[in-house]
């Protein structure tokens, strides 16, 4: 049997850790740092979490607020489905009811779903990539003490008077102060601008970081698809967002300044919050769903032992969903009286965006055929999540047709579709994601027997608690109705779908507890999990688990897609995979001293910190604004005068026998010579020195 | 069902079962109008037909689809799971990348299928929209929360007849709807009739309308319009050519003056507290109706501002017991033995709030007068007599 291994250099290259330079010298020497401005320095204990600027950390903290978030929107949804569970029923009253459901849509969109996705793409993004850190990494700590303020921020309004009660929607003027006269929809408006903003600098920071900080050789079709669907995303974001952000200041400005953009009477317009909500709010539901694909479309081949069937189809597809997606958004209007010839033309656009999204349920199919399918956690939750997203996609076609969806938009034939689009998709990829990617994180496994009842459990739930509302909306029965009659006959479904959400409830509690069992399990009896516990095939899993907090040793140089398989495969003639190495011995060791890294940060969290302060003065008293006000103005000062690098760091040391121009040196630091990868533009675009390509630059 | 014959043997019958039982959940369990009154799936007017006609197809597609890609799903997973005796590093499968004739041809596939049906798409759109030379017009009008109809039967931009909630039309002639929103926006929804269609302010919205056969529907506003939105109900009742002529005829003519004395107190009162918002057309202030009597001076189309208290921003009482509910639709006018339910009349002019959420403070809903219990008997004698 002839083995054919991939042509290659030794890696990883062991030219020793830490050789990596600094950014910027010259800043770097200057005169040492006024006192106030020194940087912090713990990286361990709780201080370190609220300055640091690692990327890990960051995503940490993303990951727990969002699981908080779900905990909150989980108690909405249970308290809606309580309320529904029989006909006539007031436990929560209308206006309560109205705000519990209101704000159970802002909480799981826009502070668990996606903060959640948020926290994998960064920890992941630059493992994948084979980079230290993100560009921009204080913008990172910013975007994400930005979110968690806006978060907490939309949930104070509980204390103070309320939730917002216009739905997640918000359709002006109900949303205007004379039909809505409590503070709960300003909450809604400022609060979701903060997050906004979090988002959009968080977009920004990752595509700037997928463009230029990819390791030498990971050229954009060796991209793990997980960074290419989530390098979609952030574009989605960068030009989603800026649209709600301007339909959020219209409705600021309504409800708190007196403007009319969105009054009838005084020359406004309800039509513009419904296309500017829309247009952010249909990209919304990819920006939800692509990292998810992205999370598939990794685990998928781990446990199939095969490589994704279509690379190119798979990524180009979620290209064109990211396009496409943006050309669909007034099949939301379809009912809203928009006219025959708009409605024609975005029911034409929203059937062939299916296209894409079915192409990638058959690769996905496709990869598993003929595989060696391992049913680990992770994939049964993957499996689950192309069963489940299938219906939700299909309900999604059946309303595309526009004359079918004025009988089924705002009843619960839609609920049903969006949450076996959100939650059959997004959560249960997101659920895999969790699982695999768990020993990376957190260097033990979470246990396979709890977490496959609690898989099943979960899944007998979602599908007990959704699809009955497939027949509840053919029934006809409305959505954010508080109640409904005993002689509208919907009683027996609403009764089955509140049973199957405490059977969800329960699924949720057992994965909770799988996490803290298997923590206690893991701190008395500690079991190495090594770097790649799934024998999987991207570069996070060439590093040890948990990673150092440099990522990688020296920067790996990428020859492949599927970096790490092909480290360890050859194939026979047949084609059939060869194992040719072991991971425990290729992977790096982590044991480097004094790699150059950006240091901690107050600056992010005291920035952070005024935006709420800004909001309560816009809504209550325009005081506490200056107050917040003077608290950003701290930050940005402080962020700019705070010394741009670690002081302690004697950068000189560094630079022995490296010429920052000399292109060809940095190539060989980072093990461009000779082994035939391409050193591509894209891998190195800061110029003829390689090793800029992979700075960090303090931001 | 040819289709799905063409399956690999072990998932045929499975594949068969699973499709059986989708449609049978889907078009059987709620497509019932007696016991669904709101069903989707029961089809009773020319629109509805044809949204219907278009619906079927498109759910035995997706449900094939359905049952193919679950059945996949399943028989991958049990053809390819990995057995206990398999040793990783022996006998790996086969690295396959792709294929890009199979994938251009899976690409190909769905959106030829979806070229098909966009055809019978766009038709539908516009098919819906056709216009009929003779047909009725009715003006609807949302507001929070019920319905207002207005009849303009001499097209003279004054309409003859203004009633709430219960919409009247006649069995198997045209009739089309402009929905106009004088708050918020509502959507208006028969779904044995046709789709749904938002009352906006500021707008217009065109709707068409035929019943097959004489009865009423039900209907539930669609678009979330604030505190009641579930309680904002409404209906259409279908008559014969000559029933509807004859509610025609019978609407624009004055009620009977009441007979009872306790009606007649009632009366008295209905002016000296319901009048301010609640109509009654061609009462005078002597208490007497004359026949010619303005019919609606109130119009409310100033968009999203909280209408002021003034006669016709409540529904309009004057033909209130030839409806069969009231407050939004909510409540029936009658008992089961066709006595008026004067105790829900009684209960609601009690304490509305307790019966129905509003926000009268902020002039959004009715307000509770805090009327003593013999004004409310007098009021209630008075209204049933509004026939």
């Amino acid at each position: 049997m002839t083995i054919v291994e991939p042509e290659r250099t030794n890696l990883p290259e062991t030219t020793g850790g830490g050789e990596l330079v600094p950014a910027s010298e010259t800043s770097a020497e200057s005169a040492p740092p006024l006192g106030v401005f020194t940087r912090p320095t713990s990286t361990t204990g709780w201080r370190s979490w609220l300055t640091t600027v690692d990327h890990k950390k960051i995503g940490i903290m993303y990951g727990v607020s969002a699981m908080v978030f779900f905990l909150v929107g989980g108690v909405e949804a249970l308290m809606i489905r309580t309320q529904l569970a029989a006909p006539d029923q007031n436990l929560l009253s209308a206006d309560l009811y109205n705000q519990v459901f209101t704000m159970h849509g802002v909480t799981m969109i826009f502070l668990f779903i996606m903060p959640l996705a948020a926290g994998f793409i960064n920890y992941l993004l630059p493992l994948q990539i084979g980079a230290r850190d993100v560009a921009f990494p204080r913008m990172n700590a910013l975007s994400f003490w930005i979110f968690l303020f806006g978060a907490l921020f939309v949930n104070s309004s509980w204390f103070l008077g309320g939730g917002a009660d216009g739905g997640w929607f918000n359709y002006a003027p109900n949303s205007s102060v004379v039909f809505s006269p409590s503070h709960g929809i300003d909450f809604y408006a400022v609060g979701l601008q903060i997050v906004g903003l979090a988002s959009l600098i968080s977009s920004i920071n990752l595509v700037v970081t997928v463009i230029n900080m990819r390791a030498p050789g990971m050229t954009w079709w060796r991209l793990p698809v997980f960074t290419w669907m989530s390098l979609v995303t952030q574009f989605l974001l960068v030009f989603a967002v800026p649209v709600i952000s301007v339909a959020l200041f219209l409705l600021t400005f309504d409800r708190l300044f007196g403007a009319t953009f969105f009054n009838a009477g005084a020359g406004g317009d309800p039509f513009l919050w419904q296309h500017l909500f829309w247009i952010f709010g249909h990209p919304e539901v990819y920006i939800i769903l692509m990292p998810v694909f992205g999370m598939i479309s990794d685990i998928i081949p781990v446990f199939s032992r095969k490589p994704l069937f279509g690379y190119r189809f798979v990524v180009f597809s979620g290209i064109a969903i990211g396009f496409l997606g943006f050309g669909v958004w007034a099949h939301h209007m379809f009912a809203s009286g928009i006219g025959p010839m708009s409605v024609t033309a975005f029911s034409l656009a929203t059937m062939f965006i299916a296209v894409p999204t079915g192409v990638k349920v058959l690769n996905w199919l496709a990869t598993m055929w003929g595989g060696r399918i391992r049913l680990d956690l992770p994939m049964l939750y993957a499996i689950a999540f192309v069963a489940m997203f299938t219906i939700g996609g299909l309900s999604g076609v059946t309303h595309a047709f526009a004359s079918a969806d004025t009988q089924q938009t705002d009843t619960y034939y839609i609920v049903a579709h969006f949450h076996y689009v959100i939650f059959g998709g997004g959560v249960l990829g997101l659920l895999g994601g969790t699982y695999f990617w768990f020993p990376k994180i957190f260097g033990f496994k979470l246990s396979e027997g709890l977490g496959k009842a609690a898989f099943w459990v979960v899944l007998v739930g979602f599908n007990l608690t959704f699809g009955p509302m497939h027949v509840l909306g053919m029934e006809g029965m409305s959505r954010r109705i508080f109640t409904y009659s005993d002689y509208q006959g919907f009683n027996l479904w609403n009764l089955v779908a509140t049973l199957g959400s405490y059977v969800l409830a329960v699924g949720v509690a057992m994965f909770l507890a799988n996490v803290f069992l298997s923590y206690r399990s893991h701190k008395a009896n500690p079991v190495d999990v090594g770097p790649d516990p799934w024998d999987a095939r991207t570069l996070e899993w060439t590093i040890q688990s948990p990673p150092p907090e440099y990522n990688f040793d020296p920067i790996p140089v990428v020859h492949e897609v599927d970096e790490a398989w092909h480290l360890k495969y050859g194939h026979d003639e047949d084609g059939r995979a060869v194992r040719i190495a072991e991971m425990e011995d290729l992977a790096q060791p982590g044991d480097s001293v004094g790699v150059h890294l950006p240091s901690p940060s107050y600056m992010p969290i005291l920035l952070a910190s005024g935006l709420p302060f800004i909001g309560y003065g816009v809504i209550f008293n325009l005081w506490f604004a200056v107050l917040g006000g003077l608290l950003v103005i701290a930050g940005f000062v402080g962020w700019s005068f705070e010394p741009s690098d670690d002081p302690d760091v004697p950068h000189d040391e560094h630079h022995d026998g490296h010429d920052p121009v000399d292109g060809s040196d940095g190539a060989a630091t980072n093990g461009h010579s000779g082994d035939g990868a391409e050193p591509t533009a894209e891998a190195s675009p800061a110029g003829p020195s390689g090793e800029t390509s992979q700075e960090t630059a303090d931001v | 069902m040819k289709l799905l014959s063409s399956l690999p043997r072990p998932i045929r019958r499975p594949a068969q079962l699973g499709l059986g039982v989708v449609l049978a959940v889907a078009l059987a369990s709620c497509g019932n109008q007696e016991t669904y009154p709101l069903t989707t799936l029961s089809p009773q007017g020319k629109q509805a037909d044809t949204i219907h006609s278009l619906v079927k197809p498109i759910f035995v597609i997706a449900a094939i689809v359905f049952v193919l890609v679950e059945v996949f799903v399943v028989f991958i997973v049990l053809r390819y799971r990995r057995r206990r005796d398999d040793v990783d590093g022996e006998n790996e499968p086969v690295q396959l990348h792709g294929n890009t004739p199979l994938e251009l041809t899976w690409t190909a596939l769905p959106a030829l299928l979806l070229a098909g049906l966009a055809v019978f798409n766009v038709q539908t759109i516009f098919s819906l929209e056709e216009r009929a030379p003779d047909a009725i017009e009715i003006d609807v009008y949302g507001q929070q929360w019920w319905w207002e109809y207005r009849y303009d039967l001499d097209s003279d931009g004054e309409p003859e007849i203004v009633t709430a909630n219960e919409m009247v039309i006649p069995v198997g002639k045209p009739v089309e709807l402009n929905i106009r929103s004088r708050d918020v926006i509502h959507s208006f929804w028969i779904p044995a009739l046709n789709g749904k269609m938002d009352a906006t302010p500021g707008s217009t919205h065109f709707m068409a309308m035929q019943a097959n056969e004489p009865g009423v529907y039900e209907g539930q506003c669609t678009e979330f319009c604030g505190l009641s939105h579930g309680y904002m109900r409404m209906s259409v009742k279908a008559l014969e050519p000559a029933e509807y002529e004859q509610w025609l005829t019978d609407q624009q003519a004055p009620p009977e003056e009441p007979t009872s004395e306790l009606a007649q107190e009632g009366l008295t009162a209905f002016q000296s507290q319901c009048a301010y918002c609640h109509q009654v057309n061609g009462l005078t202030s002597e208490g007497t109706y004359e026949a010619e009597g303005p019919v609606a001076d109130y119009q409310g189309l100033d968009g999203a501002a909280v209408p002021t208290v003034r006669p016709g921003v409540a529904p309009n009482l004057t033909h209130l017991m030839s409806r069969e509910r009231f407050a939004g639709g909510m409540f029936p006018l009658y008992n089961d033995d066709d006595t008026p339910n004067e105790a829900q009349l009684k209960e609601w002019l009690t304490d509305p709030e307790a019966m129905k959420p509003m926000r009268p403070n902020n002039q959004q809903g009715m307000p509770n007068l805090n009327l003593d219990p013999a004004t409310i008997d007098a009021l209630v004698a008075y209204l049933v007599t509004l026939d």
